[in-house]
């Protein structure tokens, strides 16, 4: 039997587009502010008649080679044996540099603490025995979290029996967040530039 | 984007990286240019280039002191700066900069010291070990650009390169204006060492040519890529960071200065030469910026 490997599958095919699952993570993890650890990108495509509204709920990938992981100067953000990357509330110096390095812009620096934050997958109610607080909320069974290395989970069924996309994947990230039926276009990097408001 | 895609909703976080990282990393190439500079005379024994020998090793000591501070401030929890000198991460090229930042200073310190007792043998011993390190000190700071996996800006492996020929530029360009300075205000008969001027002149255009053909070998593969690297060329070349990149960077800070270096009637005179030497100094400091923040600037969520 190989070591629990957690990892997070998301049917868009489910997905309402309510965000129940952000404000969840914001209650659960007391995020701060104008800042997220997941939140439901919305994106549309087509003219009406023919027109559609695709959702991408996005959060850490928690990657098996994550770069924010090989590039902390500190080893505050680490690779917890099942998966979970963590960062070190103690020893993490707010540098940044995580930050820039990720390619999903799921880091922010906390505003109060001046450490990085991210999403955890709730590894306090994880290891608990509870699932994700977004995981736990999604009122559509949307979201499923489990061991993929165990192949009778309920996500490993899931991963085996449906075609699935990971974000990004050039980048050799090897990201534990799978999507089935993700759009093109919402998958795809766009929008506006951050342009300065808090 | 393509007709008919719009995005309603979206999240993007502050660019992490600010202005004092570009300036960290204007200051620690222009104290490794210098360094490699005054070793050209105590190192290699190239005499004409004696008189700036002294001041190349000054000015590289106290640029490396003030430099980072201002990695230090940009830090969230400035007082545990510490913890990259306990706590390590061989594969992070920050851990890297840490021992670099620590060792260079020092060496410069031994160097400088040696050459102010007139110890010849020793200074070029420790000139010659100094040139890898102030090659490493301004070399790593490529590695972390490059290393940043998630901005196509960044993510290259000319970046390394293009960093330590920009800090020769900017390195022979501020010892230009000091020579200049020098022989204005400080010597004896207030005259200019007008050869060591123009030699360094000389030198200052070929590392500005050598700079453009590395801009030039990345705009090119930025543009031919991939979605993310066409973004950002774009925006290099037509979009937000046009003015610094293309004005302020390539036109004022390298083109005009080669110009004014290479033009036979203007390349035998001091002030077109020190406006060369400050545009190219200036050309520089853009390039670190638009590099740090244009290289944040586009969503990757």
């Amino acid at each position: 039997m190989s070591r629990v490997r957690y990892g997070m599958l998301i049917d868009l095919r489910r997905c309402t587009g309510c965000n129940a699952c952000a404000v969840a993570c914001k209650a659960e993890n007391a995020v701060p502010l104008g800042r997220w650890r997941g939140w439901v990108k919305v994106v549309e495509k087509g003219v009406y008649p023919h027109a559609s509204r695709s959702f991408l709920p996005a959060i850490c990938n928690n990657c098996e080679n994550p770069i924010c992981v090989r590039n902390c100067p500190t080893q505050a953000t680490y690779a917890r044996e099942d998966g979970i990357v963590m960062v070190d509330p103690h020893r993490c110096i707010g540098c940044k540099y995580c930050i820039a390095s990720c390619p999903y812009d799921v880091r922010y620096l906390s505003p109060f603490k001046k450490i990085v934050q991210k999403c955890l997958w709730c590894n306090h109610r994880v290891d608990a025995g509870l699932l994700p607080a977004c995981v736990q909320t999604c009122p559509t069974g949307a979201m499923t979290f489990g061991d993929v290395n165990n192949p009778i989970s309920e996500i490993s069924r899931l991963l085996a029996s449906n075609p699935v996309q990971v974000l990004k994947p050039e980048k050799d990230t090897r990201p534990h967040v799978f999507y089935i039926a993700a759009d093109m276009v919402a998958m795809r990097t766009m929008g506006t530039p951050w342009e300065g408001k808090e | 984007m393509e007709e008919g895609v719009q995005v309603f909703y979206n999240v993007f976080h502050e660019p992490p990286l600010g202005v004092p990282i570009a300036i960290y990393f204007y200051m620690t190439g222009l104290s490794a240019g210098s360094f490699i500079l005054s070793t050209m005379a105590y190192g290699f024994g190239m005499i004409k280039y004696k008189p700036i020998g002294k001041i190349g090793v000054v000015l590289a000591i106290l640029l490396l002191v003030m430099a980072p501070l201002s990695l230090i401030i940009d830090l969230g929890q400035p007082l545990r700066f510490w913890h990259l000198l306990l706590y390590l991460q061989p594969t992070s090229p920050i851990t890297w900069g840490s021992f670099l930042l620590t060792i260079y200073p020092l060496n410069c310190l031994i160097y400088g010291s040696f050459m102010f007792a007139g110890n010849a043998r020793m200074t070029r011993l420790f000139g010659l070990i100094g040139i890898p390190l102030a090659l490493s000190v301004h070399g790593y700071t490529g590695f972390i650009m490059a290393l940043g996996k998630a901005r196509a800006l960044w993510n290259t492996a000319l970046m390394p390169t293009y960093f330590l020929v920009s800090a020769m530029v900017s390195g022979i360009a501020l010892m230009i204006i000091i020579v200049i300075i020098q022989g204005l205000v400080f010597s004896k008969e207030h005259k200019v060492n007008r050869d060591l001027a123009f030699n360094l002149g000389r030198m200052l255009s070929m590392t500005i040519l050598l700079d453009l053909f590395l801009v030039f070998s990345d705009v090119i593969l930025l543009l031919t890529a991939d979605t993310d690297a066409r973004e950002a060329a774009y925006m290099l070349l037509t979009g937000s960071f046009s003015t610094y990149f293309v004005l302020i960077e390539i036109i004022m800070g390298a083109l005009f200065p080669v110009a004014l270096l290479m033009a036979p009637f203007t390349n035998k005179r001091l002030v077109p030469v020190a406006i060369a030497a400050f545009l190219a100094m200036v050309g520089v400091m853009a390039m670190r910026y638009v590099l740090v923040i244009g290289g944040q600037a586009l969503p990757l969520s």
